[in-house]
């Protein structure tokens, strides 16, 4: 039997050329929406972290907020200057000085002359005496 | 292979592909469009997420400058755990003591609250802060979760209490102005709808529906936290210092009617409100009717001069101190022969304010006390305010007059005394008391904002004036409120020793001493209340509250940057001296 010649068998089974295009930009276009997908869902997790991230950003600057409220407030700060050994007190009447709206002085109270005050008290420390 | 035969094999593998790819293709449509509704809304149902937004609750901000704040949400965690599997794997009583340890619980009593096999959730406890929550997340226990929580934080602690009142544990705001802006306050949660995909997690490019939450709304208070620590200080020093069963105290601008620190005693934290009993959680500045005793003297005195029914000159027998009027005696705490009006104010007698009280009549008396709000609520913007009692006279017996004139037989909220020495401050008209000065969305829009309101106009200006100058006289020397001068400023105000009622008779120990005043008294800004309830051993007002007033407004003045008056306002209001008795 004479051997088949296979050059001879060029005009067999051709795939469609149009068809072949067509698939070819099917092909494209699914892994371009492939490549589109992965990439929204990963910037929705994204934004999914950060709205959390601000949720808890917010809650956190309320906290401080709330933190420097409280340590402002007037009874904490008497305790801070209590802790360092400060006492504030209200001027005495012979420190002030009582000048009405009309910038004049109220001559009714003016202040005594009175020796510088003494703020502190130093003790003297004898040591290997 | 034949070229046929090669044919007939590609067809082949084309039907077969195009027979396999109708199938999926019903099966598509099938699930898509044939399926029952119930499987429909079944397979929606199980991968449509949905969350409510909850959004944070407004704050409350003081009213000073910095708008400090008094209130406010904080982030923290709810610890619990799955007993079960804790209890299979026999691990329970060393997990309870490990959280036991670090929330500082019973040990104990945990293990006896988790031990329960039938069921998988159980609170170890809630609201921990977020520190103490992270702490236990790195000790990885077995079976413990965490999930997140909001709780109402109050940074003042004690201070301010009655005034913000407390939000429960639901989120809802309870009492004081948590709950009167309860409507602000809360915000309107948002609602977000989304698909989850197959691991369960959200998938932001699905999202169905988003409505985006409203922030609750910032409400601002009228209230310096600075004068209100100053007062509450003093109202803490004075029930220390006198034995009082309680304490309230007001400071109100006159012309405007803003309440600048309000203070009740007993208080209690609202961060640990549940510890708090009802007593404490009172705020018997608004919610406390008391009868007033003296101070009640200067409404009926202003009525009488503004009707022109005695001037200040006009002389009284105060009797020696005691009195037979129909058949029942009335006594002074001091006795005094004849006095003048002036006088019968400065020195507080009962027997004088008594017959001026009966010249006026018992209608036009009670209409007066009407006008001054007595009796009616002020409608300060606090809810339990109570509205103080004064019967109608035609229940008024045929001394009632002269018992109301004192200050017996009627009832009155610290609130209301406030109002009408604040009236007579601010020109004979009562302003309508409030504590929030706005309210502001979280997106700085002014949502509300008050105004001054009159209330009653009980008196006219002229008269105003001399109840001023008539009351200066009060903390002169020789008066009952000495003891509330001011340095540097005049002060116009008036004592009350009231005794209480107790199983339905006046009693002889147990007293309610007051001072209200105003000052400056020549151009008033500021007026004040002090209340001490069952002050011992000193019991009167001009030695219990009239110390504190003092203490207070000295403070007051130099904070709030008030003047004395000027040469001409004193010149002003001096202008009528020649008249003074």
């Amino acid at each position: 039997m004479a051997k088949r010649n296979r050059k001879k068998n060029q005009a067999g089974f051709v795939f469609p050329a149009p068809l072949a295009v067509v698939l070819v930009v099917l092909a494209g276009f699914s892994l371009v929406y492939v490549c589109l997908k992965a990439k929204t869902e990963a910037l929705g997790q994204e934004i999914k972290a950060l709205e959390s991230r601000s949720v808890q950003l917010r809650q956190d600057v309320v906290r401080e907020q709330c933190e420097w409220a409280s340590r402002l407030s007037p009874a904490s700060m008497e305790q801070a200057l209590k802790a360092h050994g400060l006492v504030m007190t209200w001027p005495g009447r012979e420190q002030i000085v009582r000048m009405r709206a009309d910038g004049t002085i109220d001559s009714s109270v003016i202040p005594e002359v009175r020796p510088p005050a003494r703020y502190a008290r130093v003790d003297r420390v004898v040591m290997n005496d | 292979m034949t070229e046929a035969r090669r044919t007939t094999r590609y067809i082949w593998v084309a039907v077969l592909l195009c027979i396999a790819l109708a199938g999926l293709v019903v099966r598509l449509v099938f699930l898509h469009v044939a399926i029952q509704d119930a499987g429909r809304t079944r397979t929606v149902k199980t991968r449509t997420y949905r969350e409510t937004l909850t959004v944070p609750r407004g704050r409350i901000l003081d009213g000073s400058p910095s708008a400090n704040i008094l209130a406010a949400n904080i982030g923290v965690k709810d610890v619990w755990v799955d007993p079960a599997p804790l209890l299979a794997s026999n691990r329970l009583s060393s997990v309870a003591g490990q959280l036991a340890r670090v929330l500082h619980l019973d040990e104990a009593e945990l293990s006896t609250r988790l031990n329960t096999t039938n069921r998988h959730f159980a609170y170890v406890q809630r609201f921990v802060p977020q520190e103490k929550a992270a702490e236990l997340a790195r000790m990885k226990l077995p079976s413990v979760y965490f999930s997140d929580s909001m709780t109402r934080h109050y940074p003042q602690g004690q201070n301010l209490c009655h005034v913000l009142g407390f939000v429960n544990h639901d989120g809802v705001g309870s009492s004081g102005i948590e709950q009167g802006m309860e409507s602000y306050l809360k915000g309107i949660p948002g609602l977000r709808e989304s698909r989850l995909d197959g691991r369960r997690r959200e998938m932001y490019d699905r999202r169905i529906r988003e409505i985006a939450p409203r922030e609750g709304a910032d409400v601002v208070l009228t209230i310096d936290q600075n004068l209100q620590y100053m007062l509450e200080k003093a109202l803490d020093a004075t029930v220390e210092r006198h034995h009082a069963k309680a304490a309230m105290a007001i400071i109100q601008h006159v012309k405007t009617g803003e309440i600048l620190a309000m203070a009740s005693r007993p208080g209690f934290d609202p961060n640990q409100f549940r510890a708090a009993g009802d007593l404490q959680k009172l705020n018997r500045a608004i919610g406390y009717v008391y009868e007033p005793g003296s101070t009640f003297k200067v409404a009926v005195i202003a009525a009488a001069l503004d009707q022109g029914i005695v001037k200040p000159e006009n002389v009284f027998d105060c009797e020696n101190g005691r009195w037979l009027y129909q058949n029942k005696i009335l006594r002074d705490y001091h006795a005094y022969g004849r006095l003048d009006v002036a006088d019968i104010l400065k020195k507080s007698s009962n027997i004088g304010a008594a017959k001026i009280a009966i010249l006026m009549g018992d209608r036009q008396l009670e209409s007066s006390l009407r006008s001054f709000m007595i009796g009616r609520r002020l409608g300060i913007d606090l809810p339990g305010e109570e509205g103080g009692i004064l019967r109608p006279v035609a229940q008024w017996t045929a001394i009632s007059s002269s018992r109301v004139a004192i200050g017996q037989g009627v009832a009155v909220t610290a609130l209301q005394m406030l109002g009408v020495i604040c009236g007579i401050a601010n020109d004979g008209q009562i302003m309508r008391p409030y504590v929030v000065k706005e309210v502001v969305s979280a997106n700085g829009t002014v949502l509300m904002r008050q105004v001054p309101q009159v209330l009653s106009r009980p008196i006219r200006p002229e008269t105003a004036v001399l109840m001023r100058k008539l009351l200066a006289r009060v903390t002169e020397e020789g008066g009952t409120g000495a003891k509330a001068c001011v340095e540097g400023f005049t002060v116009a105000g008036k004592t009350g020793t009231a005794q209480k009622v107790v199983a339905g008779r006046y009693s002889e120990s147990d007293y309610m001493a007051s001072f209200a005043g105003f000052l400056p008294a020549e151009a008033p800004e500021i007026g004040m209340i002090i209340v001490v309830d069952e002050p011992q051993p000193l019991h009167t007002g001009g030695l219990v509250a009239a110390p504190v007033f003092s203490e207070i407004a000295e403070q007051a003045v130099r904070y709030l940057g008030l003047m004395p008056a000027s040469p001409e306002q004193t010149a002003m209001y001096y202008a009528g001296r020649a008249n003074r008795p």
